[in-house]
């Protein structure tokens, strides 16, 4: 009996001692500078004089902030029409690239490279693609059209920075990949036994059996915008006239170019409370239009 | 009616190469754009093939920024210790997690977890004042130090893979006299190389892409990493195409070279963290 007393405490003693670097990691890296940074986005700190204690004062600007509701209205803007262009473009590449052809693995291959190319490389990238007499005022100048300035258009910059993600759906499609192989293939041949082609059986056997993986990228799609910086940044510096200025970017901004750090964080901490938002909103309708299998006996 | 298949077949094989166009075609133009001179760049309609091919641009490149061998170097030093510091450690804690038996075990995974949900920049901007107060601010301790201390991220992997070896492994090494440290190092660590390969190569890439740390901690370019130096570069270089394109290539190759070579932990990846749950 005492024995085993013993080596219940020593258990717990080791799951500690193993634990022991996240626990000093997770104060030091995460809970103390999250605590800091809730205290310090009530002061006036510019990292040379001591803060000084301005209670709501930061939060109140923000909202007389016209960069500021640039930046937000900009980040909306990639996450209400790139998210869902860039997820359903996931799952498009992930049904081209679900047939079990011959060769399909070369396809896969080379469709998967540009999720790892660096950020600022595939900026560089597009930004050769983009030019004044770049490949794509080429193609589109053939139906008469352009050419345009790609990268220094108010109206264009977004959509630029949308198609650049579109082009590193790498980890996207591989999630889809992995969620279309789970559908059981009985479902499509009882499908066909009853006539339907391959249309009603995307829309009837594939997109629900999907929804959970659908949910997923869409959270990780709509996580990946609300911190874009590299994009926007190298691209053309936030501009032109703030049109790419991303949310973290105008942060950024605030810290290291105003050095206004107080207000900096309350931005940190106003977008954290706008992505819990949107996480919980998407969670919450997902009870509408996610299927989870164990739910079948309800 | 048989020939219908056969058309099917055509017509997959159609939108596989329109993928591969879009896909492969921007990494294809870079390469023809490095081996161009600056004038065939500059040509309208661009002209599609170099003729002749010329290694110009890598010349201009390390003669204009003769910094851009020494960034690579650093990427290599930074996300080769920032790749060893995350399996080791993520291995380690994710080993406490599956393996012991614990009263709060539920309640640390469940902060782990969450942890993963929480954007960077919160803790990104308090996280520079303080390395700026210890003296971190233009070193790489900023990049490689806190990979030592566990990524939320491959904790739950690591653990999701250990939890799938056998626990009669451990009675085993216990009855040879072993202790749960034996356990980590002589059952648990070799049974996983896969998924400690898949974990090293992942943190690795993630380490070499990343722009913005490297970006808000380094001032000096000699300490610089390859993202931040190959954005200087396009500030500088902007009218030279091909020596901008020689750039992107060097600082993509160590990691297309990578992939090619272990491609397999990249898939296995995906479905070690059983996105389905």
């Amino acid at each position: 009996m005492l024995s085993k007393i013993k080596s219940g405490i020593r258990q717990n003693i080791m799951f500690y001692i193993f634990i022991s670097p996240w626990i000093i990691g997770f104060l030091a890296f995460f809970a103390g500078p999250t605590l800091i940074s809730i205290i310090y986005s009530f002061t006036e700190y510019n990292s040379i004089t001591p803060a000084e204690w301005i209670g709501f004062k930061n939060y109140e600007s923000l909202l007389h902030d016209p960069i500021f509701k640039k930046s937000l209205m900009n980040t909306i803007y990639f996450i209400f029409i790139g998210t869902p262009l860039v997820v359903a473009f996931q799952l498009a590449t992930a049904m081209v690239l679900n047939n079990e052809v011959k060769g399909i693995n070369f396809f896969r291959t080379l469709y998967y490279l540009p999720y790892l190319v660096p950020t600022v490389a595939t900026v560089v990238i597009w930004i050769i693609l983009y030019g004044k007499t770049g490949v794509i005022n080429q193609i589109i100048g053939v139906v008469g059209l352009g050419p345009y300035e790609w990268t220094g258009d108010v109206h264009l910059i977004k959509p630029v920075i949308i198609t650049m993600g579109m082009w590193a759906v790498g980890n996207g499609f591989l999630i889809f990949l992995a969620g279309l192989k789970g559908v059981p293939t009985h479902l499509y041949e009882a499908a066909k036994i009853d006539g339907a082609g391959s249309f009603r059986q995307f829309i009837h056997i594939t997109l629900p059996m999907i929804t959970p993986t659908i949910l997923f990228n869409l959270i990780m799609q709509c996580i990946q915008y609300f911190q874009m910086f590299t994009e926007s940044y190298v691209l053309n510096k936030g501009g032109p006239d703030y049109a790419s200025t991303t949310y973290l970017l105008n942060t950024y901004n605030t810290a290291f170019k105003d050095f206004d750090f107080g207000l900096a964080m309350a931005q940190s901490w106003i977008l954290f409370i706008i992505i819990f938002l949107i996480t919980f909103a998407i969670m919450k309708t997902s009870d509408n239009w996610v299927y989870y299998e164990s739910d079948k006996g309800r | 009616m048989k020939r219908y298949p056969y058309f099917k077949t055509l017509f997959k094989y159609l939108i596989l190469i329109v993928g591969l166009v879009i896909f492969a075609g921007p990494l294809l133009w870079l390469i023809l754009t490095m081996l161009k001179t600056r004038g065939q760049t500059l040509a309208y309609p661009p002209e599609w093939f170099p003729s002749p091919i010329t290694f110009d641009g890598f010349v201009r490149l390390f003669e204009n920024l003769p910094l851009f061998g020494r960034w690579i170097f650093n990427s290599f030093v930074v996300s080769t210790t920032f790749a060893v510091g995350t399996v080791l450690s993520s291995s380690i804690v994710a080993f406490g997690f599956a393996r012991t038996k614990a009263r709060y075990k539920f309640v640390f995974f469940s902060i782990v977890l969450a942890t993963l949900m929480v954007p960077e920049q919160i803790t990104l901007i308090p996280l520079f004042i303080i390395f700026k107060q210890i003296g971190w601010y233009d070193t790489w301790l900023p990049l490689i130090v806190p990979a030592f201390f566990g990524n939320a991220y491959f904790i739950f992997l690591f653990r999701q893979f250990f939890l799938s070896i056998p626990f009669s492994l451990d009675e085993a090494t216990y009855m040879d006299g072993g202790n749960l440290w034996t356990v980590y190092r002589k059952v648990v660590m070799p049974l996983s190389l896969p998924a400690l390969m898949t974990g090293f190569i992942f943190s690795f890439v993630e380490s070499w892409t990343d722009f913005f740390t490297p970006f808000l901690f380094l001032q000096s370019e000699t300490k610089y990493t390859i993202s931040v130096g190959l954005q200087l570069l396009i500030g500088i270089q902007s009218q030279d195409v091909p020596a901008l394109a020689a750039g992107a290539f060097i600082s993509l190759l160590p990691i297309a070279v990578i992939y090619f070579f272990a491609q397999r932990y990249f898939v296995e990846g995906i479905v070690l963290s059983g996105t389905k749950g």
